[in-house]
């Protein structure tokens, strides 16, 4: 699973517009959306909102989480605590991208935010490191990992894995008494 | 009057100031907001001693060489006097004292605070102090009675209270003040002053009055006021003797009254208007010295008191002589030869006018009517009253009134003090405004917010402009214009934007219109409006334009520019609204009174009808608030939202009268927000606005984003199931009011949302019917039955059959029987308007609308009847307990339904058969219309329904072909006689028909071959009447035709729903007779719905 992916999956979410056309109700395989009535908002996926927007056809209102006050809380609560805080969404690096890169226009201070946002992955990330290394270090046999997002699990699951595989051959040879045959496999 | 305004000097630098005398009365000590004390000895003192107390001195009292003031560093010092010598800190507060005062001994001071305390410290001993708690704001004033036993003191928390000094404990308190929050914004500051040595009286300034309570029984004994007074007073002060009273007033007047007789001896203004907040008098009471709030210092001099009288009685009869110039003598024995100064012609009041026989100079006039008063007021006191100098001028009065004659007598009676008026008092009434706008003086500012766009206004230092944004854009692209002409109120419609400025000295006041529809290249026009009149509200319909002038005027233009219509408008408008050919203006009617506003309400139709819907009724408010926003639904119902944001709503069904449909504040999180409505659909039930936190309107940015909340009819116990049930009913017909009235007028309107809220509607009856059976409130039923259909009352009656409430069955029979006449009564009449309407309509919807009500009445009365069929078939028992629980059983049904509408092959099929019922069906709609509206009780039920339509095709078709002879003609002949049923049924299917109209046509050649549908359909109208009477037997039967038609018979002769059933059975037989072919179809068709139950 690689990043793209996990973006398609953010696209599912939904977003508030306010359209600037008139149209029915739309029936899709995913539900109905609509009826869009100029000046009205209405709840429409992320994808669908990107795509009005890249039309003009809409302006999108930011999530409630997306304000500088609220994501400055959650920046500073993530940096005080050492375990991973609740964060506002389960894709906001993802939303946060997708919507200012598409519609920064319509949401106030998106610069502000997109450094907040940064800040918070950043933080979360170097604690994620930091706690694989330590999983790693201590020989732990589980770990939890509550409030982490797919997109974070993500970035490390593959090298983690890799490396946990790679840390489990060399172990088994350390003992003497195991198979030498893996050797020869390397 | 005889005495001497010497002229103002200036003291201190602007701001509270405060004077008093000293023991002696040798010098006038004043402080001042500079922090500084000043000794004068006497106004004419170029060089008066100061002593600094601080940055700030806010009070000041002077006794026995003891100079306490109130500081800015929230102290009450004192200092030596006249040496100025720190002589110690006497207490502190936690804030300012506002005013400090001796006892008259001299042994205590009391200091209030804005802290809200108020202290009584002795001077010889500062740490005896005594803290007086109970207001709830900072303290005014402090006086101390002058036994020393109370203390009285005013605070900004409009108390005026009495304390027991020794028990520290409030007395008796009087609400008598207005409340404000610090002393600053205080109007009055509310000077309080104990009468002098008797202690007899207590006076208190209340607004333009100064009341008089008593001491001991603390009851309000006198009030003394002047004609001439209007101001608040500010400040009084008795005399050293005690007999006057000197008030200080916020417009600069100084009145003396001498207090027995209650009469205002002496006025004076200040000569520059300034409020007097500092007033003292001399010890030997000749002298007031004054100050305001300028800094500035003045005195009067020369005034005469009771005291001064009595030592010159002597004199006084030597003046008796000149009648005219006795009562100056009275007053004014020193110096009788002054002259009165400017000032005193601010007192020539007209009370003094009656004297005009009079030929002295102007002291005499003034003098006169003074001692007119005086002589009465004399009479009517007892001779023992302690007020010498007023006895004696009665005296004398009485000697003047021999000499002078008749002239003056009559005078007196003229001028009994004036009782103010206590009566309810006019709001300010509220200025006109655009609804969908934000106040004006702001910078940036939606000029306009309506369901079609915005305007804002940017007011800038660097520029003025305004920005037209549509919702949709496909009305038009944005706009950016250039507000050089200073628009203050604009409108937007589909067709054109509407903008308009006030005159000014130069310029006529403009009307600008961008009519960006026009098709030609000018896409603008402006009009000049007639110097001196002003555009105050203006509105956008369709094709036209209108505003509200200054003038009282309500102009009208063209879109196109053109000037159509003129009218007077009854008082200044508030607003205007417009929507289609509909104008709705709001005017001021009166003068409101108690905080309300008094708003009349007129509504005018143009068009091609012009008339007046509404002449000027008076428009509900809540109390005490004003109208906010004005407008009409998008479907054209004039409605408004108040102050208190309560959204009301034009009920047209029952005389134009005004429904609250929602209170905004209801579902305010906080009290002070808000939200601002900016536009109302009743199709769906949505009130959009903008909520505001902590503000009545929204700011422009961040842009705000528009909530929807739902409308709720304030109807009693909505908490109960009932009370929900009946709300919802109320609001379901009140939203359902706009149906009739657009195609009245002729609009277009939606079909399938009036149906559907017929629908909702007897649902929500069967529902509430159902309920009262439940709580065995049979009368109710009843009373609920009355409001159904036909078709539901039959399902009431089978409801409370199966409940085994014979009685009420008996009744419903009853009702339904009464309402199946009223249909075939109203048939008639109905055709011919029918018909009418069809023909210039063509295919027009409208009429199509019409006619489908009635149809579909038909149409699910059998589905029903067919429901109960394939019910009772499956051995299913129905479920009395809940109408709904027959819906649900009915959906597999419905869903059946729905399939044949979709293809269009059904639909033609069934109108080749209907043929011969198209005939009927065009007479008869009409008749189906006058029928109450049977919906189904079954929400599946429409989806049902639809299958029917679908025959209804078959129908239309046979409408547009009429004219050309058909095979079904004289199938006609048979149905016209009874039928009616089949007569609904060809309505129906032409109302469908016009939906998919080409389709329809297009499939006519076709028709013969599906008739299979329609044969169910008659099938199943039998059955309907079987049901209906628990004959379970017939259901098995229902499938051969000439049973049906025996058991049909038999029920007729059970009686209750003859008529109809008749009818159905008439139908059937001529759809039998017009030789429907293939019943085998038929047959599978149900064999079919079966198995899909």
């Amino acid at each position: 699973m690689d990043a793209s992916e996990v973006e398609f999956l953010a696209e599912k979410e939904t977003v508030k517009i306010i359209p600037n056309f008139s149209l029915d109700k739309i029936y899709l395989i995913g539900g109905d959306l609509g009826p869009f009535n100029p000046g009205l908002p209405v709840d429409v996926p992320v994808w669908l909102a990107l795509n009005l927007k890249q039309r003009q056809k809409c302006r999108i209102v930011p999530p409630a989480w997306m304000d500088v006050d609220k994501l400055e809380e959650i920046r500073d609560l993530e940096r005080k605590e050492d375990t991973f805080t609740p964060v506002p969404s389960p894709y906001y690096m993802e939303l946060t991208k997708l919507l200012l890169n598409f519609a920064s226009d319509n949401i106030p201070k998106a610069d502000e935010i997109r450094t907040l946002v940064k800040d918070i992955w950043d933080t979360r990330i170097a604690k994620l490191r930091l706690s694989a290394d330590s999983f790693i270090s201590q020989l732990e046999a589980h770990a939890k990992l509550d409030n982490l997002t797919l997109m974070e699990i993500n970035t490390i699951r593959a090298f983690l894995l890799d490396s946990l595989n790679c840390l489990y051959k060399l172990r088994s040879n350390q003992h003497p008494g195991s198979s030498k045959g893996q050797f020869a496999d390397f | 009057m005889p005495c001497e305004r010497k002229p103002m000097r200036y003291g201190h630098s602007e701001g509270h100031t405060e004077v008093c005398f000293d023991d002696s009365g040798k010098f006038i000590v004043t402080c001042g907001n500079d922090g500084d004390v000043r000794i004068w000895e006497g106004l004419d003192d170029d060089d008066p001693k100061f002593i600094t107390v601080g940055e700030k001195a806010y009070s000041l009292a002077l006794k026995n060489n003891k100079l306490v003031t109130a500081s800015s560093n929230n102290t009450v010092q004192i200092h030596t006097f006249p040496d100025g010598d720190p002589d110690g800190i006497l207490t502190r507060f936690t804030t300012n004292a506002t005013h400090v005062t001796f006892n008259s001994s001299g042994s205590r001071v009391a200091a209030g605070s804005s802290d809200f305390m108020v202290k009584v410290v002795e001077v010889s001993d500062s740490s005896q102090q005594k803290t007086l708690r109970g207001h709830e704001a900072p303290v005014l004033s402090v006086t101390f009675d002058p036994k020393d036993d109370f203390l009285a003191s005013a605070s900004c928390d409009g108390n005026v209270v009495v304390w027991n000094i020794k028990e520290q404990s409030q007395l008796i308190s009087w609400p008598l003040l207005q409340k404000t929050n610090d002393v600053s914004n205080a109007k009055s500051l509310c000077r309080l002053a104990w009468q002098p040595g008797t202690a007899k009286f207590l006076a208190v300034p209340v607004e333009s009055k100064v009341q008089l309570y008593e001491r001991g029984s603390w009851d309000h004994v006198s009030t003394l006021s002047d004609d001439l007074l209007t101001q608040l007073v500010n400040v009084v002060a008795w005399s050293p003797c005690g007999q006057f009273l000197a008030a200080g007033s916020v417009g600069g007047s100084l009145n003396v009254w001498d207090v027995s007789s209650k009469l205002c001896v002496e006025r004076q203004k200040h000569e520059k208007g300034f409020t007097v907040c500092g007033l003292a008098w001399h010890p030997s009471g000749s002298q007031i010295a004054y100050t305001d709030t300028e800094g500035c210092l003045g005195l009067l001099d020369g005034l005469r008191t009771s005291t001064s009288n009595s030592t010159n009685t002597a004199s006084k009869q030597a003046a008796v002589t000149k009648p005219a110039k006795d009562y100056d003598a009275l007053f004014d024995d020193d110096d009788d030869d002054r002259v009165m100064d400017e000032g005193q012609s601010d007192t020539n009041s007209p009370v003094k006018k009656p004297i005009a026989g009079d030929d002295d100079d102007d002291d005499d006039d003034f003098l006169m009517p003074a001692t007119g008063r005086v002589r009465s007021r004399a009479i009517l006191d007892d001779e023992n009253s302690l007020d010498t100098g007023s006895l004696k001028l009665g005296q004398e009065k009485c000697g003047d009134d021999d000499d002078t004659g008749s002239g003056v007598v009559p005078a007196a009676p003229l001028v009994p003090l004036r009782s103010a008026y206590e009566g309810p008092m006019p709001t300010p009434p509220q200025k006109a405004f655009q609804p969908g706008s934000t106040p004006a003086h702001l910078t940036h500012r939606f000029m306009m917010w309506n369901s079609v766009g915005i305007v804002r206004d940017y007011n800038d230092e660097q520029d003025n402009a305004i920005d037209v944004e549509f919702h949709d854009t496909a009305v038009h692209h944005a706009m950016h214009l250039t507000n050089t002409l200073g628009h203050t109120m604009a409108d937007l419609s589909q067709e054109a934007v509407l903008l308009a400025c006030p005159g000014t000295d130069e310029l006529a006041s403009k009307l600008q219109c961008l009519h960006f529809s026009s098709w030609d290249t000018n896409k603008e026009w402006m009009v000049d409006l007639p110097q001196g009149e002003d555009v105050r509200a203006l509105c956008l319909g369709q094709g036209w334009a209108a505003v509200a002038t200054s003038a009282l005027m309500i102009r009208v233009f063209s879109i196109g520019g053109v000037q159509r219509e003129i009218f007077s408008l009854p008082g200044n408008v508030v607003c205007m609204v417009a929507h289609g050919e509909q104008l709705l203006i709001v005017y001021h009617r009166a003068p409101g009174f108690d905080g309300g506003q008094a708003l009349g309400v007129q509504l005018l139709q143009f068009g091609p009808r012009k008339r007046q819907l509404i002449h000027g009724e008076p428009l509900p408010l809540s109390h005490r608030s004003y109208l906010s926003w004005l407008g009409f639904t998008a479907e054209g119902t004039p409605c408004y939202v108040d102050s208190e944001g309560v959204v009301r709503m034009l009920n047209r069904s029952v005389g134009n009268t005004w429904i609250p449909v929602c209170n905004t504040r209801e579902t305010c999180k906080s009290k002070s927000d808000s939200y601002w409505v900016v536009g109302i659909h009743e199709n769906p039930q949505q009130l959009r606005c903008i909520p505001c936190k902590g503000s009545r309107y929204p700011p422009t940015l961040p842009r705000p984003a528009v909530a929807i909340l739902p409308f709720k009819l304030p109807l009693c116990q909505t908490s109960t199931e009932k009370g929900q049930m009946e709300e919802q009913y109320c609001r379901s017909l009140l939203f359902s009011n706009h149906f009739s009235f657009l195609s009245s007028s002729g609009y277009e309107i939606d079909e399938e949302a009036q149906s559907q809220s017929q629908k909702d509607q007897q649902e929500l009856l069967m529902k509430m019917f159902a309920l009262s059976c439940k709580l065995e409130r049979e009368f109710r039923c009843v009373e609920l039955a009355e409001l159904m259909t036909q078709k539901v009352v039959t399902l009431a009656i089978r409801y409370a059959s199966r409940s085994r409430r014979m009685a009420l069955a008996q009744r419903l029979s009853e009702i339904a029987l009464e309402k199946s006449n009223q249909i075939q009564e109203a048939e008639p009449e109905e055709e011919e308007d029918y018909s009418s309407v069809r023909r210039p309509s063509g295919s027009g919807q409208s009429e199509a609308a019409q006619g489908r009500h009635s149809s579909r009445r038909y149409q699910e009365e059998e589905e029903e009847q067919e429901e109960e069929q394939t019910e009772e078939e499956e051995g299913q028992e129905m479920e009395t307990d809940e109408a709904s629980e027959t819906k649900k059983r009915v959906n597999p049904f419905a869903k059946e339904g729905v399939s044949p509408m979709k293809t269009n092959l059904m639909p033609i099929t069934k109108g080749g058969r209907a043929n011969p019922f198209k005939v009927l069906g065009l007479g008869k709609p009409s008749s189906a219309s006058g029928q109450p509206r049977v919906n189904n009780i079954l929400d599946n039920m429409t989806t049902s329904r639809k299958s029917f339509p679908l025959s209804g095709p078959a129908g239309k078709q046979n409408k547009n072909t009429v004219l050309k002879p058909l095979a079904p003609r004289p199938k006609t002949k048979t149905q016209s006689t009874l039928l009616q049923m089949s007569g609904t049924k060809a309505s129906n299917k032409k109302t469908q028909q016009n939906t998919q109209p080409t389709a329809d046509r297009q499939k006519e050649p076709e028709a013969p071959p599906p008739a299979s549908p329609a044969d169910n359909t008659e099938n199943k109208r039998p059955k309907t009447g079987f049901q209906f009477w628990l004959e379970e037997n017939r259901k098995s039967i229902t499938a051969d035709n000439p049973d049906l038609e025996e058991t049909d018979v038999i029920k007729e002769a059970m009686g209750r729903f003859r008529t109809l059933s008749a009818e159905d059975r008439l139908v059937r037989d001529t759809g039998r007779s017009g030789g429907r072919v293939p019943i085998r179809g038929e047959g599978h068709i149900r064999d079919g719905v079966l198995e899909n139950l």
